[in-house]
């Protein structure tokens, strides 16, 4: 091996405040792969000229997931927990040229802001929102979130999660929403490919992006090393072109389908009430 | 520190690693290996130990959660 | 200028419009939902939003986002719905963003009596949201007032980049009157300072003298951070003492430092009197109809309306206050402003009337409460 200093800089660096890091996430931390690949697929845009830079704007709310509005050197707004959907709802329709992206937790956005979920998606409101499952409540400790699989002791559930996990991912298929699709960080090509495909629609995109906790998730199923986790998780993944709603259910047992459940292109809220770009 | 083949470019920021290992287990020829120096936060950072097997297949790039790897392709 | 027959709810709403508010999100509530009705009919007509959110915590978050994009952007609401509001308040304070609450005011607590008045919202609407801020509170008297403050809440919440709230009641929505309503370019309409300098030297919380940061928005590259942590002049999260200290005294401050355009009072009766009646909104206007019965009865009563009731300026209170035997306050709750009257005035001189009416209080109760004790 013939070593050399580095001359050149990550090819991601242009679209982070560099400032910043190394960011605060644990070692192995998912969020860090999944934010990554948001980046590529908005390279992608930029270089090939569908997406201006400086319309872009990140909105999240409260949570690990929702710090990577830290990092990412774009208008950023780190609001409330579980409100940046509204948040973003209220900027995208008094400026409707900003593309406005969300990023949050599960429960910031389908716990504390499933109200706003809801209601974005009925509206078919023109965001796109990517919430993170990483199973538990990371930023405060590890208590039972929104898809903490059945029976899973957390801090909040040490005698077991009497709850079966939330499948937003039907959730928001019931509604009008353009795009739903799940994906996963051990898979960043598809979690850039659906953020592509994301950035060029209108109405409302959902991608749910499985991540992995090594430090309090892992605790709590037994599997701290980050590779372990990921490895896991990754061997629970199963990648379909055009997966039904019906295999959709987070099921630690016969694993994760992830794809894309749902395209169309049905008017947007701002092309209801005449404000839309097309 | 970067490391070079005749095609490929392994290069890592050092001092952003946090020394989880994912790049490591998704290279899948086995390119990378634990190092044993320290950066300055603490962590021992990976190192492109068998270069000449790189294929470019970036998914120590894409896999890193710290932006700490990447890699170019060597411009003749 | 030109005359209008409307209601005090549809004057905030003509209020706002002139101001340059073309956001609006709200939630139905007696008695505010008019302002939204009315805004939903008029407000797409001239280039404006009007969306009735899922609850008043969409709205006023929807609210604080939209005044990121650029648009002044207001809410409205009533008791129940601005206690959900609160938590983005608070955003709203540390975030340094423009906009206007409207606090219609009902009944409490709880559901209370929606359909009938109070004042018991003073002290949420002041201090409602954790954390340590002052924000400018206004309170009309009538439909005219109504309009006039409105626009003056926008322009000190451009000015100052700061949260405004309206503090409005259910008797003054539904009264109706004649308004002056101002043609474009009659009143001063304020807005927000832009950066002077360029994107890559732009510090997003850097205040000028004025203790007022510039404020670039979304779309126009200098890449803002709206930050709900405790900040420093970039926007980055700190946890320090200095920092927290340095970001909350100048939010603080730069409403403080303003009481003296901030703060209004209207005086009747004050050349010469002893007994002084400290009243505000619908509630005034009885006391002004007791102060003059008072008056033909020989007794030396006169009237000193709050149109501010945040920050407030103690000097001027305790000026008027001076010159009283016995000072009244009069308010439709059970004792609130009177808290504050007592820390302007010699403790022994105020007395608290608490009316605790639903409906606008008659003259005839404050006259009997004044005259218990003369
Ligand atoms: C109103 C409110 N309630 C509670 C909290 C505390 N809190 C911060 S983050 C969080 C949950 C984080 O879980 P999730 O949204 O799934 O994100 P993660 O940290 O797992 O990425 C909670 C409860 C808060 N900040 N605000
Ligand atoms: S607690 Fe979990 S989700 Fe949060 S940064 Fe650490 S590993 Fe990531
Ligand atoms: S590019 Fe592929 S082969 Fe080369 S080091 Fe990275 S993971 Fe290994
Ligand atoms: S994936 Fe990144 S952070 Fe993890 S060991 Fe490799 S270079 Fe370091």
């Amino acid at each position: 091996m013939v070593v050399s200093t580095l001359e050149s800089s990550h090819p991601l660096d242009k679209y982070l405040r560099t400032a910043r890091l190394p960011h605060i996430w644990c070692p192995g931390c998912g969020l860090g792969i999944a934010l990554g690949s948001i980046m590529r697929a908005i390279d992608k845009r930029i270089k090939e000229g569908t997406l201006k830079k400086e319309n872009l704007v990140f909105v999240t709310g409260i949570g690990c997931s929702a710090r990577t509005s830290f990092y990412v050197n774009f208008d950023a707004a780190h609001t409330l927990h579980g409100r940046a959907i509204a948040f973003a709802t209220g900027a995208k329709l008094a400026k409707p040229e900003l593309e406005v992206i969300v990023i949050g937790g599960d429960g910031d956005i389908a716990g504390i802001g499933g109200n706003h979920l809801l209601h974005a998606a009925k509206r078919n409101m023109d965001l796109i929102v990517l919430m993170i499952t990483n199973f538990v409540y990371a930023m405060t400790g590890g208590q039972v979130a929104p898809t903490t699989p059945l029976g899973l002791y957390t801090t909040t559930t040490p005698h077991g999660n009497p709850e079966p996990p939330l499948n937003v991912v039907k959730v928001v298929s019931s509604l009008n929403a353009n795009y739903v699709a799940r994906a996963s960080v051990t898979h960043p090509a598809l979690v850039e490919q659906y953020v592509y495909k994301a950035l060029g629609m209108r109405g409302f995109r959902f991608i749910e992006i499985l991540s992995t906790c090594p430090e309090i998730f892992g605790r709590h199923i037994g599997m701290r090393d980050p590779f372990t986790l990921y490895s896991t998780l990754r061997s629970k993944v199963i990648v379909k072109q055009s997966p039904s709603i019906e295999e959709s259910d987070l099921d630690w047992g016969k694993g994760f389908v992830i794809g894309e459940y749902l395209v169309r292109d049905n008017p947007g809220y701002l092309d209801r009430i005449g404000r839309g770009l097309k | 520190m970067s490391a070079s083949s005749t095609k490929f470019r392994v290069n890592i920021i050092t001092n952003r690693c946090k020394e989880c290992g994912i790049c490591i287990g998704v290279c899948p020829t086995k390119v990378l290996v634990k190092g044993d120096k320290h950066n300055e936060h603490g962590f021992r950072y990976p190192l492109p130990v068998n270069i000449e097997r790189c294929i470019g297949c970036r998914l120590c790039e894409y896999n890193c959660p710290d932006f700490a790897i990447f890699v170019e392709v060597v411009k003749k | 200028m030109r005359k209008s027959f409307i209601s005090g709810n549809i004057a905030i709403a003509e209020g706002a419009i002139t101001a340059g508010m073309r956001f609006f999100a709200g939630y139905p509530i007696t008695p505010a939902s008019d302002i939204m009705e009315y805004l939903a009919e008029r407000l797409p007509e001239i280039g404006g939003v009007v969306t009735q959110f899922e609850d008043e915590i969409a709205s006023i978050n929807a609210v604080v986002g939209a005044s990121w994009a650029g648009v002044k952007s207001m809410t409205a609401t009533s008791g129940p719905g601005f206690s959900l509001m609160l938590e983005a308040l608070g955003l709203a304070v540390i975030t340094e963003t423009p906009l206007v609450v409207v606090d219609v005011m009902r009944a409490g607590p709880s559901t209370g009596v929606p359909t009938k008045t109070s004042q018991s919202d003073v002290m949420q609407v002041r201090y409602g949201a954790h954390g340590d801020y002052v924000i400018p509170v206004f309170a009309p008297w009538s439909a005219q007032e109504a309009y006039d403050l409105t626009i003056k809440a926008f322009n000190v919440a451009e000015s100052l980049r700061t949260p405004v709230i309206l503090l409005s009641d259910a008797v003054i929505a539904h009264l109706w009157e004649s308004v002056l309503l101002a043609e474009p370019g009659e009143v001063e309409v304020i807005n927000r300072k832009k950066p002077s300098s360029p994107p890559d030297e732009y510090l997003p919380y850097k205040p000028d003298n004025d203790l007022v940061p510039p404020m670039a928005t979304f779309g126009e590259g200098y890449n803002v951070i709206v930050e709900s942590l405790i900040h420093d002049e970039r926007g980055f999260y700190r946890q320090d003492r200095e920092a927290y200290r340095n970001l909350v005294k100048r939010i603080v401050n730069k409403v403080l430092s303003r009481v003296d355009s901030l703060f209004e009072v209207e005086a009747y009766y004050g050349d010469d009197y002893k007994y002084l009646l400290v009243s505000f909104g619908s509630t005034a206007r009885s006391a002004l109809a007791a102060a003059r019965i008072l008056r033909k009865s020989g007794i030396k009563a006169s009237l000193l309306r709050l149109k501010t009731l945040s920050p407030l300026k103690l000097e001027t209170l305790r000026k008027y206050c001076d010159e009283a035997e016995k000072i009244f306050v009069v308010e439709n709750n059970m004792g609130k402003l009177v808290h504050d009257v007592e820390r302007a005035a010699e403790n022994d001189k105020v007395i608290s009337l608490p009316l605790l009416d639903l409906e606008i209080p008659e003259p005839k109760d404050i006259v009997e409460g004044v005259r218990k004790w003369l």
